[in-house]
């Protein structure tokens, strides 16, 4: 059954094209940073450079030329996240397609945790196919850089994009407009986010810390136990909200009145 | 031995009642018609019994089972049934199949079969997005029977389509209840009258009257006949006034309405007379009491 559904999402991501903008522009959101920084000084001289003014230009280590994909992500990365998920059981429910489903013998269960995997595993492509580019352009402009290192920002932020998907899935299951879980999404991430550098190293577990606690990996080379605390943190976190979801749904789609 | 039976179902929307008490024994391959005006109920019904819907109070059994997922013997065609518009009629019919707990392989053969049945075999590989209304109810209905199930539910199945449409969706169930029970909510009596075999009259959620059509009517005969004559008509409803078992008599436009107190000592003392005495007789009806009149006597009644 679950396989069943598995397919027919991969089919409408790939009817819909979404296998190839999303990972096109994670690419884009990886590399655009750590290219227009490193040919800043040309790009200047090209528009005819500013008279007089010297410009002191930071050199960029390797590490935080990573640190710029992952900040993009941090903000576009995150958009593009909620707007790609923010329809995925709630347009469904909101055109009435899901009646036809759901009349058929399938678990509810499996329904919400397909549409979770689904999600992730375009989420997650577009992400790793992204960091390989920025490892890429990387290694050739700034230095090099362990892939080892690149395995870990993969994993740990990973986990914030899998925390803000989960949260998305959830919303999905409350309600059944898009733009409402959209503005909920990003919402809740803000809040935690503020709550998080407003309560500072009380909060040091957040899941909104990985990519805090990422940059100091990076750059001393060790994985800070911050570190692992907030991945033990999101993790179950995903797990609680994930339980939350298929119990609301269950609830929300048996007593609507529509 | 019923095929469903659902006791003292009852549905909840904040604080009003959608559906209240509701008791019915289902047989098996009868066509059962919902019948109400709009806001009485049906569709909450249906949807609590196929499942999308979870009853405030009471009990829907299938079959004296309860530990069985109803689901995967009942076919449920919502009101409006909307698919998705990327994928093709027979894919969609496929995936469809696939969820009601058919192999792949068999789905699809079971689509073929389908498809041709409600007659849209020949735009199978179109995508639904280019589908007309009268295509999309009838991939509706293909996918309400997919699975083979023993009970079909439809939910205004021919409200939406044109006259021809309709009379095929008739035809169709006319056919399809030989083999498995349906229940259809319809607000068109004529539709009910026409194909069912029993019927269950909402009002305000709650069943107001119900059982088989032939003894509906019975029930609900109307003790009337209707009388035309030539010439003289107030002459003739001065006669028939004095009869034994007339009760009433009221004078229409070019008609008498008599009622009766014993329709048939009525019926036969009018005939006699008429004999006896060469009355110039044009028309005489028992009326039958349409499923309408029942309807508003129904209503009227409680």
């Amino acid at each position: 059954m679950t396989t069943v559904l598995f397919k027919k999402e991969l089919l409408e991501n790939w009817r819909n094209k979404k296998w190839i903008w999303v990972p096109l522009v994670f690419i884009l959101l990886a590399i655009m940073d750590p290219i227009t920084n490193y040919y800043l000084p040309e790009i200047l001289d090209a528009v005819g450079g500013i008279d007089g003014a010297v410009i002191e230009l930071p050199d960029f280590s390797p590490a935080d030329a990573i640190m710029m994909s992952v900040s993009q992500y941090s903000t576009l990365g995150v958009l593009v996240t909620v707007l790609l998920s923010m329809g995925a059981i709630s347009s469904e429910r909101k055109s009435g397609v899901l009646d036809l489903v759901l009349v058929k013998p399938v678990s509810y269960t499996k329904f919400v945790v397909t549409k979770w995997l689904s999600l992730l595993s375009l989420i997650w492509s577009s992400f790793i196919i992204g960091m390989l580019a920025s490892w890429y352009y990387t290694v050739l402009l700034y230095g090099e850089i362990p892939f080892t290192m690149l395995l870990a920002v993969i994993f740990y932020y990973g986990l914030w994009l899998t925390f803000i998907c989960t949260i998305s899935i959830f919303y999905n299951t409350l309600t059944h407009s898009p733009g409402l879980v959209a503005f909920l999404t990003i919402g809740t991430t803000l809040v935690i986010s503020l709550l998080t550098s407003l309560f500072g190293t009380r909060t040091a577990w957040s899941p909104a810390n990985l990519s805090t606690h990422l940059q100091e990996l990076l750059i001393t080379g060790d994985v800070p136990s911050a570190l692992i605390y907030s991945a033990i943190v999101s993790i179950l976190l995903i797990i609680l909200i994930l339980f939350a979801s298929i119990y609301s749904f269950k609830q929300v789609l048996h007593n609507r009145n529509e | 031995m019923g095929i469903l039976s659902i006791t003292a179902l009852s549905k909840k929307f904040n604080d009003s009642y959608a559906v209240k008490n509701m008791d019915y024994q289902f047989t098996p391959h009868q066509c059962i018609a919902l019948i109400g005006p709009n806001g009485a109920g049906k569709t909450t019904t249906l949807r609590m019994i196929a499942g999308l819907l979870k009853p405030t109070s009471g009990n829907i059994i299938f079959e004296q089972n309860k530990n069985i997922d109803r689901r995967t013997l009942i076919g449920y065609l919502p009101q409006h049934p909307v698919f998705y518009p990327w994928m093709t009629g027979s894919e969609f019919l496929t995936y469809s199949g696939q969820l009601g707990g058919l192999s792949k392989s068999t789905s699809r053969k079971r689509c073929e079969e389908l498809l041709d049945i409600v007659g849209i075999i020949d735009v199978k590989d179109k995508r639904i997005s280019s589908y007309s209304g009268g295509m999309k109810q009838r991939l509706g209905i293909a996918q309400a029977m997919v699975h083979k199930p023993k009970l079909l539910m439809l939910d205004e199945p021919v409200s939406s389509l044109d006259p021809i449409g309709r009379r095929e969706v008739l035809t169709l169930m006319e056919v399809l209840k030989k083999e498995m029970t349906i229940l259809f909510s319809t607000h068109i009596l004529s539709d009910a009258d026409e194909i069912s075999d029993e019927l269950i009259l909402l009002r305000n959620g709650e069943i107001i009257e119900s059982g088989k059509i032939k003894e509906l009517r019975q029930k609900y005969q109307t003790t009337k006949i209707t009388l035309q004559f030539a010439e003289r008509q107030t002459f003739y409803e001065e006669k028939i006034a004095t009869l034994a078992n007339v009760r009433n008599t009221l004078v229409e436009k070019d008609s008498i309405q008599v009622i009766a107190n014993d329709i048939t000592k009525a019926r036969n003392e009018i005939l006699q007379r008429a004999v006896q005495e060469d009355w110039p007789l044009l028309t005489f009806r028992l009326e039958q009491a349409s499923l309408e009149e029942m309807f508003m006597k129904a209503v009227n009644h409680s």
